[in-house]
């Protein structure tokens, strides 16, 4: 249907005000328009049959024929998993690439790791030896705050994991 | 305002979180819950029974693989239905030609689906001549006609899973309406 006269408003323009709410001067002209009430009327018939329709009804195997396809796939956390590493596997292996085909990176890496062995050995020495000078004059406190650490990681872990299926239910 | 099966509202979230675990029967209840918008819409899109079967199908296996990457913030129908969407636009866009023998089942089966559901208020012709006149629409204002008045969802949902603006879904119901008006005002007079 078209705008009936030149004073009748666009109908999308009117259609728009009546489905936001908003009465606006469409609907305001609509109001004292026969034809365009009439549009209106026609139109509302239309969307009280078009909302009587409904879905059809799947096959009655469908949800049977998507279990059987989801069966032959790794859960998706896994794949996420999977994913993940892939990712990291990749980036590593560029890394490396870009790393070798790099010499003043790669004299570089090298020089950084040689430095990095001898201090971290010092360092090592000294980290041993505090440790002993702290368990030879406190030993009990130190294996209470081990223990705790030991068991709040634990628990910690276990939160995380959840109770989720059986290897059999997955 | 239908948001999934015949069943209550669906716990989407807890079924969702165990199925990334890899429980067979949370996805089972998630399928159960959204197959019939989402058979619906890949029925009114493609037209044909056997294609629609097998996007819904796919539609599934997809989410399923992709379960991961669901955004828990967004309902999990109109999410599948995106999917769905999107794989009967790639169906659609690989046809050469659309047969006109593949829309005649169509009117039928949704016209006989409908005929168990509905309480009588309409009469089956009436329903069926509906179901013809959409038939001819384009796949584009069959799918924002069927997300809108069958599966009576909201411009902002519709809008969400065809990732536009609600605004366009507005200014699409009404040219589509428009088209569906003119050809059952046309079939009419026959």
């Amino acid at each position: 249907m078209t705008p009936t006269s030149l004073e009748c408003p666009d109908l999308e323009v009117l259609f728009t005000e009546l489905e936001s709410g908003e009465h606006g001067p469409a609907l305001a002209h609509a109001k004292g328009c026969p034809l365009c009430t009439a549009i209106i009327e026609e139109h509302r018939l239309l969307e009280k049959d078009l909302y009587r329709l409904a879905d059809p009804l799947p096959p009655p195997d469908l949800v049977h024929k998507v279990m059987a396809r989801v069966a032959a796939e790794p859960p998706p956390l896994r794949r996420e998993l999977w994913t993940g590493l892939s990712i990291l596997a990749a980036s590593f292996v560029l890394g490396l690439g870009m790393l070798f085909t790099n010499d003043t990176a790669l004299i570089g890496t090298g020089t950084s790791l040689a430095r990095f062995l001898v201090d971290g050995k010092a360092f090592l020495e000294a980290l041993l030896s505090g440790a002993h000078a702290l368990w030879s004059t406190a030993a009990a406190p130190v294996a209470g705050v081990l223990a705790l650490l030991l068991f709040t990681s634990l628990f910690g872990i276990k939160r995380l994991a959840g109770n989720g299926p059986t290897p059999s239910e997955a | 305002m239908l948001m999934a099966d015949d069943s209550a509202a669906p716990s989407w979230k807890a079924d969702v979180v165990a199925a990334r675990r890899g429980d067979p029967s949370a996805f089972e209840s998630l399928v159960r819950s959204v197959q019939r918008p989402v058979y619906g819409l890949a029925l009114r899109l493609l037209g044909n029974e056997a294609e629609a079967a097998e996007v819904s199908q796919e539609a599934f296996l997809r989410t399923y693989q992709n379960l991961h990457k669901y955004d828990e913030s967004r309902p999990f129908d109109l999410w599948v239905m995106a999917i769905t969407r999107n794989l009967c636009l790639d169906l659609l866009r690989r046809r050469t030609k659309v047969k006109t023998e593949e829309l005649e089942p169509m009117k039928e089966v949704l016209a006989s689906g409908e005929a168990s559901l509905e309480d009588g208020a309409i009469a089956k012709q009436e329903r069926q001549s509906l179901e013809a006149a959409l038939a001819t629409l384009s796949a584009d204002d069959r799918e924002v006609l069927a997300l809108y008045y069958v599966q009576k969802r909201t411009t902002k949902e519709i809008a969400q899973v065809l990732g536009c603006a609600p605004g366009t879904i507005m200014a699409r119901l009404f040219r589509a309406r428009e088209k569906l008006r003119k050809q059952m005002s046309t079939e009419e007079p026959t």
